[in-house]
């Protein structure tokens, strides 16, 4: 496969452009519409990427790859989905302040897991032995095949995010966000939404984890900190909580500015690389996110526009 | 006025089958004070009941606590549906109560901020297979089936936009009564529906109720507008002190000696 133009680095910012991009498009199902502020996205990515790790690697499967891939990958995104069924019963009538704790709590207790259950994923010392569930030549090769099975996956996850606001079931997310009581009066059952709304963004974080652990092929639990969250949370406020496209805008001038044209194309010292750039670039998505909530709190692409899109949809 | 004694004439209303609620030992205080305090009351005898009473009586409280919205200290609400079987209400959660016909409007203005007016309609109707996470090709399937139903009430009651969202206070509360209607309710509560509207929304709002009450729909309606109550009612209750204390005719309500001094007024007769 020609891929000399693309250098490894390119690779892997884009495979975290995608991935971050994911993770923001299904925040803003939870966000965006439904108002509930999940601030442990990082808990379900994580629940993927350690229950793929833990069942691929500790697990004597008695068949190879693709198999193996698809078997672990497939349960990891239930465990998740059932992490995110927990998860969203306990924060169904909590109100925004609990719903942080909660969430963040979540992310917490994974972290700490991963960490103090070293046996079976390795602990501080991380874990190895994962690998691509295809082998087409090179490394990089390989890891080109993996970007553009994720870019797929990403952009199912944006046409079914753009479905949903065309769909019941988006307007019932909307309901609930805007006045639950309300929605309740009129014989829908908000738990059941909620419930059904954190499985399913839970259970497709939870394989984006899995995906990424493929990729990096090196577990460890410096990888499961807020900062994926963050990324995905400052991605989507900036473009626009509301929006569909919101995610991509904001994930794209953040993500995108950081792990593509700083880390390929800016040519700054070497050892900026593994200290001062991601401790900067925490510190800028933070300092973001203030300044976004501030004087833009709807983002770039503004607030959602129902009443255009029921135009379009009915025909009026 | 600390009985519940019924000295107003009681229309017998048996003729027509229609659904009853049935309010039982319903008690209901906020910090100490006992808002709502019910002993034993059956409404849905008559096509269109009227509840009426000063501020405070416990009107409103009455109605939220059938609704699930206000939880009851202690009692049972009960729905008998015509020919059918007796439903708890009360053990029921809040959302399952529309499923069994029973709706309420909502005295404050209560709306969907980020929907619009026919998107509003349209949640009202849309069954609950239709919202599930897979269906996400199923909106025009849901337009189709409902749209002649919605087009009716949004044309009937001559929204000025209706793929915008409700601006006015007005339309808010008229769109609240749109979406109970397209619920098909066969026990529905109103309260104060007409309040801030128009005559003439006010008359069409009306209409509407007569209809349902004569295809069989129960209707109870808190209003403060008693042209709305005597004008629409079959049977009024009048509530004071957390109490229904009496229940009859419009007529015989509206001339009774304790309505008058406690609520309405000499010149009101």
């Amino acid at each position: 496969m020609p891929i000399e133009w693309l250098d490894a680095f390119l690779i892997t910012g884009l495979f975290n452009v995608a991935m971050v991009t994911g993770l923001a498009l299904l925040l803003h199902l939870q966000l965006g519409l439904a108002r509930i502020a999940n601030f442990g996205v990082v808990g379900f990515w994580g629940t993927g990427m350690y229950t793929f790790g833990v069942l691929y690697v500790q697990v004597d499967w008695p068949f190879g790859d693709p198999w193996q891939f698809l078997v672990c990958a497939a349960a990891a995104t239930l465990v998740a989905g059932l992490a995110g069924l927990l998860i969203g019963w306990l924060i169904a009538d909590l109100d925004i302040d609990g719903v942080l704790v909660v969430t963040l709590g979540f992310a917490t207790a994974v972290q700490i897991l991963a960490t103090t259950q070293d046996d079976i994923t390795g602990g501080a010392r991380g874990m190895g032995g994962l690998g691509f569930p295809f082998d087409i030549g090179t490394v990089k090769e390989n890891e080109f095949l993996w970007l553009v099975i994720l870019a797929a996956v990403v952009a199912a996850i944006l046409f079914y995010v753009w479905r949903v606001h065309r769909s019941p079931y988006g307007r019932s997310l909307i309901a609930v966000g805007g006045n639950e009581p309300l929605a309740r009066s009129l014989g829908k059952s908000t738990l059941r939404t909620k419930l059904w709304l954190f499985a399913v963004t839970s259970a497709a974080m939870g394989l984006l984890g899995a995906m990424y652990g493929v990729m990096i092929r090196f577990l460890d639990v410096g990888q499961i900190g807020v900062g994926v969250t963050l990324a995905a949370m400052v991605g989507l406020v900036l473009g626009g909580t509301a929006r569909v496209w919101g995610a991509v805008v904001g994930v794209v001038l953040t993500a995108g500015v950081f792990d593509i044209v700083i880390q390929s194309y800016l040519p700054l010292p070497r050892e900026w690389y593994t200290q001062a750039i991601p401790v900067l670039r925490e510190a800028v998505f933070g300092a973001t996110l203030i300044v976004v909530l501030l004087f833009r709190p709807l983002g770039i692409l503004g607030d959602m526009q129902r009443d255009r899109l029921m135009r379009k949809l009915h025909g009026e | 006025m600390a009985s519940d004694v019924v000295d107003a004439p009681v229309v017998d209303a048996t003729a027509v089958p229609r659904p009853r609620i049935r309010v039982q030992n319903a008690v209901k205080s906020f910090s100490g004070r006992v808002v709502v305090d019910v002993d034993d009351l059956v409404l849905g005898d008559r096509p269109i009941e009227g509840l009426i009473g000063p501020n405070g009586a416990g009107k409103t409280t009455l109605m939220r606590m059938i609704m699930h919205s206000t939880p009851l200290d202690r009692g049972t609400i009960t729905l008998v549906p015509p020919g059918g079987r007796e439903v708890v209400l009360s053990d029921l959660p809040a959302y399952a109560l529309a499923h069994r016909g029973v709706v309420k409007s909502n005295q404050v203005i209560m709306d969907f901020p980020k929907l619009t007016i026919w998107d509003s309609t349209l949640l009202s109707v849309t069954e609950a297979r239709y919202e599930r996470p897979a269906r996400i090709f199923s909106e025009q399937t849901v337009f189709k089936r409902h749209e002649e139903e919605i087009r009716h009430y949004l044309d009937y009651f001559g929204f000025d936009d209706p793929d915008g969202f409700a601006l006015s206070a007005g339309e808010k509360k008229l769109l609240d009564i749109v979406r109970c209607l397209l619920l098909k309710p066969t026990f529905l509560l109103l309260d104060e529906p007409t309040a801030g509207l128009p005559d003439e929304l006010t008359e069409k709002v009306m209409e509407v109720i007569r209809e349902l009450g004569a295809a069989g729909t129960s209707v109870v309606i808190v209003e403060h507008d008693l042209n709305v109550i005597w004008g629409l009612c079959d049977e009024v209750h009048f509530m004071a002190e957390g109490k229904v204390v009496l229940r009859g005719d419009p007529q015989s309500i509206r001339e009774h000696h304790t309505v008058v001094e406690s609520y309405l007024g000499e010149g009101h007769v």
